[in-house]
């Protein structure tokens, strides 16, 4: 199985040559690193040498050239010597620094000897060397002699060149295969009765990346078709809540911890509330006012109510909804931000997303909000469900539901309970409340197996790339 | 919440039952259990539940539960002979103030930190973290009674705890551990409460620390107990502690508080009674209990129980803090029950879902989004003015545009976003080494003015990212929605002049496109061009009502 740019190359050569990739390259139309990663995929295939030779070449340097031109300086020497000039001071004067050299490759070459200042000739010299500086001149290929090279005459390159040799061709005509097959082909049908080239379709392609959704934005798609599928009407808010909303509806004293500037984003804003709730919601906390309650006791501030704050969670959403809803039935969810002034590590974010469902009317009780949340956590996919009592400050009874996750074991998954009393009454909320929710985050830990938190919301695009749509 | 250190060999001997059963049946009571070890367990129980803070308390309900006995226990606080007089001063201060004396303890090291750690538990959650309540304890045999709580200024000295010198309640505040630990209840007063024994000396200076000479010790055998603070929270915490001890075999004498305009003899160990309807337990839990089951649900959950016609007669003995409304009575007949007993029932409240406009538009703009083969991205709606406003080379101004949160935990997060193109570029600068090109874009909200909006940002970045590449992003993405629009120049100094656009649809600037400042893109460290596009989707569609 040859590959298209196999094919190409094999095509564009003639057997038993020999071509350099440049030659190649402009034979095949394709560049020279197509054309290299082609021969050597032929080569293993055994249709193609790849041969690398090294080549010498020999150029003249400067000094080379001068020489060539105006003669060797013993030359020079020898042609004085002949005229009748032999004494050294005089050639000196007339050759200058080239003196020196010409006489002490005379001397070398024992064609001279000086004796009383007076150069004498021994024998006939021939200067062979300009004949080679002449050869290398003209591109002449010739053996140079190293002397030449000490002399720094000449110099020495050495370049390897790469040269592709076709040994032999497929035996299916190569020319006969279609490689691409294009518009025309289709056109004049000319693709009729030829061969396909085969592909390695072994070798990987690029890689590509789409678009696509969130991986945690599918969790909470998932979870919104949950609630939809069970009849909730699906509800949003506000991320900045009056105090009021997020924690005096909802019974929670005005000195509860979690109230505390510790761990709540406050904003420095103050907004009107309706009076007739707050005034049943003051008096509530205070002693109860009819719901049967003790109340926390003492005074309760309307300027703190009325502070706005990042909400802490979607319950000052879903308690809003059945105060302007009361009458039953009900099914509300809400899935959004909420806010925690909490130190960013693997398992605590600022802010992070949450799930509330609730359930009003009157003839439910604690039995069917734990018949709810059976039915929503297999639904979720956690087929084992248990309950073990819990507290928060604004249910009664409250529940801890934990889900039995393979490999983790029991795992607790959220909360819920019936809204007290004290919340409902003030609010005119008529029948019960059953309440639950979760952190979508300690689902996505579960469903996608995510350790850091802190990947869903600084994404990696990496990590996104390689999320699988489709998850087991 | 408090996690409590129960050590196996104490808790096993007080329950009367082995450690297995404790161990399965324990969290079905009410806690969290977060290490089982060898010796001891560490278990996390509910703030409403203070009076399981000690083993001796955990013990109680444990013996009730399991069925080893069940029915309320009974305390009875003996005559003594210890008066404490409230002085009109300290009324402004700190006003209440209540005693308990025990007798015949046995102190060990053991027991000494134990009560200590109680007391800490106690003034964590009942206590504020003190400012609502906070507990003395002295040994008797140093504390000369009548007693007097008064308020002094603060050239007041005496000697402190784990202190040999004397010091002035100013000095205190400054240099004592806990006066500076605590000196944040005082803050703005010049006032401060002090429990002066009838030697004129110091026992406490609540809430911030007890004199030197009153410590308790192992020699120790009788105990003063002193709880002050605002409202009944210090009668709460008294009960629990006086409970507590007499189980350990201590004998509780009351003392008389004497106060301008009236007397109060402490601790209060009397049963409560509160009448329940059988019909609203069975109403509440959503099935029907016989009256037998009601009784011997709260029997095991250490109530007395009398059944009455449609009633029962509820019996709350005083440690029992949490108990405002009947329906926390309610709620401990359930756990007695055993929440794994209930069975589960769906209920038939019948209504039909619907889903919220803003999450239909979201759905919408994500298909159309990853069709066009943008990545969606999520990002944190907490940021900065640097990252929102300046790095952008925009303006925007606290409270019109933008919201500041108050104490910051950091400066990275100090306002809301009002836009969600620079936190997408916040994302491509972490993202640099990651193949071209890129295309992220996130649907969401933003908060502007206190209100949340819908918008959607979209960016594009490789080499060769042009005007023309997100102009035919943004022809797409309209033509999707099914909207005419035309283009303004718009003066948006993140763009590059001349190769912005301002998207405006029915005469209202919906949104902006166009290549991004070379100078924006520096200060987000990108170096390859970047070419984006914002929509404010509340402009275009209808998002729905939002609460």
């Amino acid at each position: 199985m040859l590959s298209k740019i196999e094919v190409i190359l094999l095509k564009s050569l003639e057997a038993g040559r020999s071509y350099t990739p440049e030659e190649a390259s402009e034979l095949s139309g394709m560049n020279k690193d197509a054309v290299l990663k082609a021969a050597y995929l032929l080569q293993e295939k055994g249709y193609v040498r790849v041969v690398e030779k090294s080549e010498t070449e020999y150029r003249l340097t400067k000094e080379g050239e001068k020489y060539l031109k105006e003669g060797l300086p013993e030359e020079k020497l020898v042609h004085l010597v002949k005229s009748g000039v032999d004494n050294i001071d005089e050639l000196r004067k007339t050759i200058g620094k080239e003196f020196q050299i010409g006489l002490g490759w005379l001397r070398k070459k024992g064609v001279a000897e000086v004796k009383d200042d007076k150069i004498r000739l021994l024998k006939e010299p021939d200067f062979r060397e300009k004949e080679v500086l002449r050869a290398i001149k003209e591109g002449e290929v010739i053996e140079v002699d190293k002397v030449l090279e000490r002399r720094k005459l000449v110099e020495k390159h050495e370049s390897k060149q790469v040269f592709i040799e076709v040994i032999k061709k497929p035996d299916i005509a190569v020319q006969e295969l279609i490689t691409d097959l294009t518009p025309e082909m289709l056109l004049n049908g000319s693709w009729k009765g030829k061969e396909f080239l085969k592909y390695d379709i072994s070798i990987p392609s690029k890689e590509i990346y789409g678009g696509k959704i969130h991986p945690y934005e599918r969790i909470i798609e998932e979870c919104r078709k949950v609630f939809l599928e069970m009849g909730f009407t699906e509800i949003k808010g506000h991320y900045v809540q009056p105090a009021f909303w997020n924690f005096d509806a909802l019974f929670q004293p005005q000195d509860h911890p979690a109230r505390d500037m510790q761990d709540t984003f406050y904003l420095d804003r103050y907004v009107e509330l309706e009076e007739d709730v707050v005034e049943r919601v003051k008096k509530t906390h205070e002693n109860g006012w009819k719901t049967g309650s003790t109340g926390w006791g003492g005074q309760w501030s309307l300027r703190k109510a009325k502070q706005l704050v990042l909400r802490t969670h979607t319950t000052a959403i879903t308690i809003h909804y059945l105060a302007e809803n009361p009458e039953p039935p009900q099914k509300a969810f809400c899935i959004d931000r909420v806010y925690r002034r909490e130190t960013i590590d693997a398992t605590h974010l600022p802010e992070f997303d949450q799930l509330e469902g609730v359930v009003l009317d009157r003839d439910v009780g604690f039995r069917h909000l734990l018949g709810l949340l059976r039915e929503f956590f297999t639904k979720m996919g956690f087929e084992d469900v248990r309950f073990r009592p819990g507290y928060f400050p604004y249910t009664e009874p409250s529940v801890e539901p934990e889900v039995y996750v393979e490999g983790l074991g029991w795992v607790e998954l959220g909360g819920a309970g019936v809204f007290r009393k004290e919340v409902t009454e003030p609010l005119g909320i008529k029948g019960k409340v059953l309440a639950w929710g979760l952190g979508i985050g300690r689902l996505a830990m579960l469903k996608i197996g995510l350790k850091d938190l802190r990947r869903l919301y600084l994404p990696d695009l990496g990590w996104l790339r390689s999320m699988p749509v489709v998850r087991k | 919440m408090p996690v409590i250190t129960l050590y196996w060999d104490e808790l096993e001997r007080l329950v009367g039952a082995d450690r297995d059963t404790i161990l399965s049946r324990l969290p079905m009571l009410g806690c969290d259990i977060e290490r089982v070890e060898d010796d001891h367990i560490d278990v996390e129980f509910f703030p409403n539940r203070p009076d399981l803070y000690s083993v001796e308390g955990v013990a109680r309900a444990l013996r009730g539960f399991l069925g080893i006995e069940k029915g309320i226990k009974t305390y009875f606080a003996d005559k003594g002979e210890w008066k404490i007089t409230v002085e009109e001063s300290v009324l402004a201060v700190r006003p209440r103030i209540v005693g308990c004396v025990v007798k015949g303890i046995e102190m060990s090291d053991e027991v000494i930190r134990s009560l200590m750690e109680v007391q800490e538990d106690l003034h964590w959650t009942i206590g504020r973290n003190r400012r609502k309540m906070a507990i003395g304890v002295h040994d008797l045999s140093k504390v000369y009674f009548p007693l007097r709580y008064k308020a002094v200024d603060a050239s007041f000295s005496f000697v402190p705890l784990d202190f040999d010198r004397g010091m002035t309640v100013a000095e205190i505040l400054k240099e004592h551990p806990k006066g500076k630990a605590y000196s944040f209840i005082l803050e703005g007063k010049d006032r401060y409460p002090m429990i002066v024994d009838s030697k004129n000396e110091v026992i406490s200076f609540p809430p911030i620390i007890n004199a030197e000479k009153t410590r308790v010790t192992e020699k120790t055998t009788d105990l003063f107990i002193d709880v002050t603070g605002f409202d009944e929270n210090v009668d709460r915490a008294i009960a629990i502690l006086a409970c507590m001890l007499a189980d350990r075999g201590g004998r509780i004498e009351r003392v008389e508080v004497v106060y301008p305009d009236h007397v109060e003899f402490t601790p209060n160990l009397d049963t409560k009674t509160m009448e329940i309807e059988v019909e609203e337990v069975s109403s509440l839990l959503g099935f029907d209990l016989t009256h037998e089951e009601i009784k011997d649900a709260l029997e095991r959950m250490r109530f007395s129980c009398d059944i009455l016609d449609s009633k029962v007669r509820v019996g709350i003995p005083p440690y029992r803090a949490d108990i405002m409304h009947e329906w926390d009575v309610i709620e401990d007949v359930a756990i007695g029950y055993g929440y794994d007993n209930i069975v589960p029932e769906i209920p038939k409240t019948l209504t039909f879902g619907q889903t919220h406009p803003w999450n239909e538009v979201r759905g919408m703009v994500k298909e159309v989004m990853a069709g066009l083969g943008f990545l969606e991205v999520i990002t944190f709606t907490l940021t900065n003015e640097n990252v929102m406003y300046r790095k952008m080379r925009r303006k925007g101004r606290a409270w019109d545009d933008y919201v500041p949160v108050m104490h910051p935990l950091t400066t990275e997060h100090t306002i809301l976003r009002t836009h969600l193109l620079p936190k997408l570029l916040e994302l491509l600068s972490y993202n640099k080494h990651h193949e071209m090109p890129q295309k992220v874009f996130e649907v969401g909200d933003v908060v502007v003015n206190s209100e949340n909006r819908l918008h959607l940002a979209a960016c594009v970045t490789h080499s060769k990212a042009n005007f023309s590449e997100i102009r035919s992003y943004v022809q797409a993405v309209m033509r999707e929605f099914d909207l005419s629009w035309s283009v303004e120049e718009p003066e948006d100094d993140a763009f590059i002049d001349g190769r912005r656009g301002e998207i405006v649809v029915d005469g209202k600037r919906v949104g902006v496109f166009g290549e991004i400042h070379p100078e924006v893109l520096e200060s987000f460290e990108l170096t390859m061009p970047v070419v984006a596009f914002e929509v404010d989707l509340s402009e275009i569609f209808d998002t729905g009502y939002l609460l």
